[in-house]
């Protein structure tokens, strides 16, 4: 039986409880075991990148518990949250994904140099990753100098850099042509293959969703759906 | 790395960067002019004050100081004048002997401290032959030549060579007049003792008063290094007994007191422009902070903790100090050199600093303490205007901040 990695349970999320409320996420449950692709679809406002951010630790629920690979997150406090997605949660976000100051060769080797890795380790697992993405030639290139697409590649490369127990993703593919959205989702694909790594990522695209072996629709803030498939 | 992404993270935005530099630099730089020109102004008033009036010590019958009364005296001043001549520590020693009385012209009449002199020993101690306007510095050898001071000419509507009468008890207090000619108008760089101050002969005034040939009023001795002045005043009070000692310092109260409030508003004004260049700061920082809210979002979400957040935004304001401050001593230390040597004409506010005793020329000077509270201040101003900033950044909650457009 595959390991669980995460447990959402009763999870809810309103914004402006005081004033106007909003109820972003409303009572979800959510069991995702490890080496699963998962995408979470619905349309504009139904509490995609909500759901994404409280899975990671980056938002607070209203109300319910997350626990990842056993531990309870939305027990931690903010600077142990902080350590926890560093060791534990890749994140790759629609945008302003990179240092902006870095090369890609230091944005993918940042997580690691806050891990405290030897540099020497560091440099072979950075080159390794990179390679990974098919970047290994633009190792020393800026992200200004960069594509959106290979700038996405360079943001999978770090969020795979701390050999996280999972990957989220919000909307990753939204900013790239359609080229560089299947390139980008091969390489998501193969990682999960070969890897096992787990992702779980928001999107609206078709083509991201025909990949997915889970797909998870979200309505209103509710899961409206929940099925698997055999990814194309 | 911190280090690294804070260095590059201020090069992002290099025209902003240099603002805020150029800033450091100015206020580093107008601190230090500020500070030069000041300490230069009250150095000028101490010197102007020791060397030309009040010397380093004076000594006087304990009693001497409260009434000015001639029959107060120190003794056997010749033999004391001699033995401090013979001190290698002391550039130049005086004796004088002071009445207090009146000046009569054919017009009118005013109040006036009367010094006899010893002319040769006047030149080395307060240099009173440079004064000299018109006529001669006793050159006619008379027993009746009076220097008198050109404000005081004024005032009696009297010339050189015009007929004077001063009038003053003597130490048996029988009423003395006694006539001299003005041999010499002088003008000091203290206009309000021109009026007061009038110099004559000493044998003469030293008879008139009927003091022994050994009397006098007032020993004041110049020292050659400052530093000496509490051990040579210890010195003298083993060599001259029952006299009362005491530095220029006490002597002139006052001057103590100007020092002090140009002390105040030195930090003052120092203080002010810091105040300006910490909203400066704050203003850059704070924009900064701003608009990378979703990058720092990024950096909370990938695991870069508060602390290091805060960290980062704390070193690129010391970065930027750090370049600017430098560059403001250098700026300072150049202008503080060449204005020291050439020195800053403010002959357009002369006459009103003259009465104050100030010359016309200042030159800007610093001691090595003062540019180190300079540099610290600034530097202590950098990091605190960097506080605010960095403390907005920890306000941040990553999600919220990811959202942001």
């Amino acid at each position: 039986m595959a390991k669980t990695i995460i447990d959402a349970h009763n999870v809810s999320k309103t914004f402006n409880p005081k004033t106007v409320p909003v109820h972003a996420v409303q009572n979800v449950h959510l069991h995702i075991e490890e080496g699963e692709f998962i995408a979470l679809v619905g349309p504009s406002g139904s509490g995609k990148s909500t759901l994404l951010n409280m899975m990671g630790g980056l938002d607070e629920p209203t109300a319910g518990t997350v626990f990842i690979d056993g531990v309870e997150i939305t027990k931690l406090s903010e600077n142990k949250l902080i350590d926890f997605r560093l060791h534990n949660i890749g994140f790759v976000f629609q945008s302003f994904n990179l240092i902006p100051v870095l090369t890609a060769k230091e944005n993918v080797g940042f997580v690691l140099q806050l891990q405290h890795m030897s540099k020497k380790e560091r440099e072979k697992r950075v080159l390794n990753l990179l390679k990974e993405v098919g970047l290994e030639d633009k190792i020393n290139s800026k992200p200004g100098e960069l594509s959106g697409g290979q700038q996405q590649r360079v943001a999978v490369a770090r969020a795979l850099a701390s050999k996280p127990k999972i990957i989220l993703a919000d909307e990753p593919t939204a900013n790239l042509d359609s080229k560089a959205a299947a390139n980008l989702l091969d390489i998501m694909a193969k990682l999960n293959k070969e890897e096992k790594i787990t992702f779980l990522f928001s999107t609206h695209d078709q083509r991201v969703i025909k990949k997915a072996r889970r797909v998870i629709t979200l309505v209103d803030g509710k899961i409206d759906s929940d099925v698997e498939q055999s990814p194309t | 790395m911190l280090f690294q992404i804070a260095w590059r993270n201020i090069w992002r935005n290099a025209s902003r960067s240099l603002v805020v530099i150029s800033s450091i630099i100015i206020g580093i730089w107008a601190g230090i002019f500020i500070l030069s020109f000041s300490w230069g102004l009250y150095k000028n008033n101490i010197n102007e004050s020791v060397y030309r009036q009040l010397s380093h010590i004076q000594i006087h019958h304990p009693t001497f100081g409260y009434e000015k009364d001639s029959k107060f005296t120190i003794q056997n001043t010749d033999a004391i004048l001699k033995q401090f001549q013979s001190d290698g520590r002391i550039a130049s020693v005086s004796a004088r002997v002071i009445a207090t009385g009146m000046i009569t012209s054919p017009t009118t009449a005013s109040g006036v401290n009367i010094y006899g002199i010893h002319p040769p020993s006047e030149i080395t101690q307060i240099a009173l032959n440079q004064s000299i306007k018109k006529g001669t510095y006793f050159e006619s050898g008379k027993d009746n030549a009076i220097l008198i001071g050109e404000k005081l000419a004024k005032k009696l509507k009297i010339k050189l060579k015009s007929k004077v009468v001063l009038t003053f008890t003597n130490v048996n207090t029988d009423i003395v007049s006694a006539a001299f000619r003005v041999g010499g108008i002088y003008r000091s760089k203290n206009s309000s003792l021109d009026e007061v101050n009038v110099y004559v002969p000493q044998n003469h005034l030293r008879e008139l008063l009927e003091l022994k040939p050994s009397e006098s009023n007032e020993i004041a001795i110049l020292i050659k290094d400052e530093l000496q002045l509490e051990a040579i005043k210890n010195d003298c009070k083993t060599l001259v007994s029952n006299a009362k000692i005491e530095d220029w310092k006490e002597l002139s109260p006052e001057l103590s007191l100007i020092i002090e409030s140009f002390n105040l508003y030195t930090y003052i004004i120092s203080g002010l422009i810091l105040l300006a260049l910490t909203f400066g700061i704050i203003n850059t920082m704070l924009m900064s902070v701003l608009e990378r809210i979703r990058e720092l979002g990024m950096l909370m979400a990938i695991g870069l903790n508060k602390r290091k957040i805060f960290i980062m935004i704390m070193l690129e304001t010391m970065y930027l100090t750090v370049l600017g401050c430098p560059i403001g001593l250098l700026f300072g230390w150049l202008t503080v050199s060449v204005l020291g040597k050439i020195g800053i004409n403010i002959s357009m506010f002369s006459e009103g600093l003259a009465s104050y005793g100030f010359s016309s020329m200042i030159y800007p000077e610093l001691d090595q303490e003062k540019y180190i509270i300079i540099v610290t201040m600034c530097l202590v101003t950098a990091i605190l205007s960097a506080i605010y900033p960095a403390y907005k950044a920890l306000q941040l909650n990553p999600s919220e901040a990811i959202r942001k457009i």
